[in-house]
């Protein structure tokens, strides 16, 4: 029987998500030490609109990835599973899942706290609610634990694609197509 | 939407080196990325040198659990990295980043050819790594030559850089050479 191929789109989104994802990660560690925002003290205010801006599409990505796994035919993994195969497809859903927190609960965070959100520095996307502090200090706490918990599971999938690699049965080149 | 795989015999007996070359390059990429966004935000002649008072507001310092000492040593930081780099380290930096993230898209597309064990791709290989391996050298020869404070944020992950690079660049030689070899 031959083998579904993973669709390109797939292999280009997953790509451009692990780069975004780990950028995300360096970048939100170094500029949570920039000095707090100000009047004066601007020096928040690119890192964090770059970082809103990189989540947000983050967001539309992963729509984008979900809606192509639904409808083609290819699926991650075989559909006779076994165990090993079903926390695998379970992992992966949970990394989706956690990146599509992050990004809302980013947004939550930062509409609450009162500062505008505008998309690429071209749409500027309307503030839909008021300042609110305590709602703001609750998405960031979920903002935060979320992307723990994502770096937890980004490493246990690098882990997983390693050994894969180290054992040499083939999974991993459906990931690493260049044609 | 879907393919039929047609070549799904095609393998390479060192698909781990190539999975190891795209971790390895999509950590320098955001970490050249991160280092532009660094030298685009702290400019010279920006706020925190010309000697400003941090402000630290009260909320916020019990939003971001911080100490009113931690939110002034932050305004601190700048001070130190823009009075440890010379004239034209900022300039360099950029460039050097800018070249180092090329590289690295470079370097994860080479990752991708040693997976799917494009043999006639190993010159490409042996190019990527020692591109990078100029760029760990020259960034380097920079950080040599800052102030001591900013010199010790950068001298050692530029030299695990380096040692990282050596050992790929050394792997996909030797792969290289072995390929040729059972060619002729």
């Amino acid at each position: 029987m031959p083998e579904i191929r993973t669709p390109r789109a797939i292999i280009a989104l997953h790509w451009i998500l692990a780069a975004s994802v780990i950028f995300l990660f360096v970048s939100s560690w170094w500029m949570l030490a920039l000095p707090l925002p100000s009047n004066l003290f601007t020096y928040r205010e690119l890192p964090f609109q770059l970082h809103k801006n990189v989540g947000l599409t983050l967001l539309v990505l992963i729509v984008a990835m979900l809606f192509i796994h639904f409808v083609s035919k290819y699926k991650a993994v075989n559909s006779q599973q076994n165990r090993l195969e079903l926390w695998a497809h379970i992992g992966h859903y949970l990394i989706y899942f956690f990146v599509a927190t992050c990004c809302l609960s980013g947004y939550m965070s930062s509409s609450y706290s009162g500062w505008s959100t505008t998309l690429w520095w071209l749409v500027e996307i309307p503030a839909w609610t008021n300042e609110n502090d305590e709602l703001n200090i609750l998405f960031s706490d979920i903002h935060g634990w979320a992307s723990w918990a994502l770096l937890i599971l980004i490493a246990m999938h690098v882990a997983a694609a390693l050994y894969h690699a180290f054992k040499d049965d083939k999974l991993i080149n459906k990931m690493f197509r260049l044609d | 939407m879907t393919h039929i795989n047609e070549q799904s015999n095609v393998q390479s007996p060192v698909a781990w080196l190539g999975a190891i070359a795209v971790l390895f390059g999509l950590l320098l990429l955001a970490s050249q990325g991160n280092e532009l966004l660094k030298q685009v935000v702290i400019a010279p002649g920006s706020i925190a040198e010309l000697g400003v008072e941090a402000q630290c507001r009260a909320d916020e310092l019990e939003e971001e659990e911080l100490s009113l000492q931690e939110c002034q040593l932050m305004v601190s930081n700048i001070q130190i990295i823009l009075a440890s780099s010379p004239d034209w380290f900022r300039s360099f930096q950029i460039t050097l980043s800018c070249v180092g993230g090329i590289a690295a898209i470079f370097s994860i597309l080479s990752g991708f050819s040693i997976v799917g064990g494009q043999k006639k791709k190993s010159r490409m290989w042996i190019f990527s790594f020692a591109l990078l391996l100029l760029i760990d050298i020259a960034g380097f020869i920079a950080a040599v030559n800052i102030g001591p404070m900013l010199r010790a944020q950068y001298l050692w992950p530029l030299m695990l850089w380096f040692f990282i690079h050596l050992c790929l660049l050394l792997a996909v030689c030797n792969i290289a050479s072995a390929y040729k070899s059972t060619e002729n």
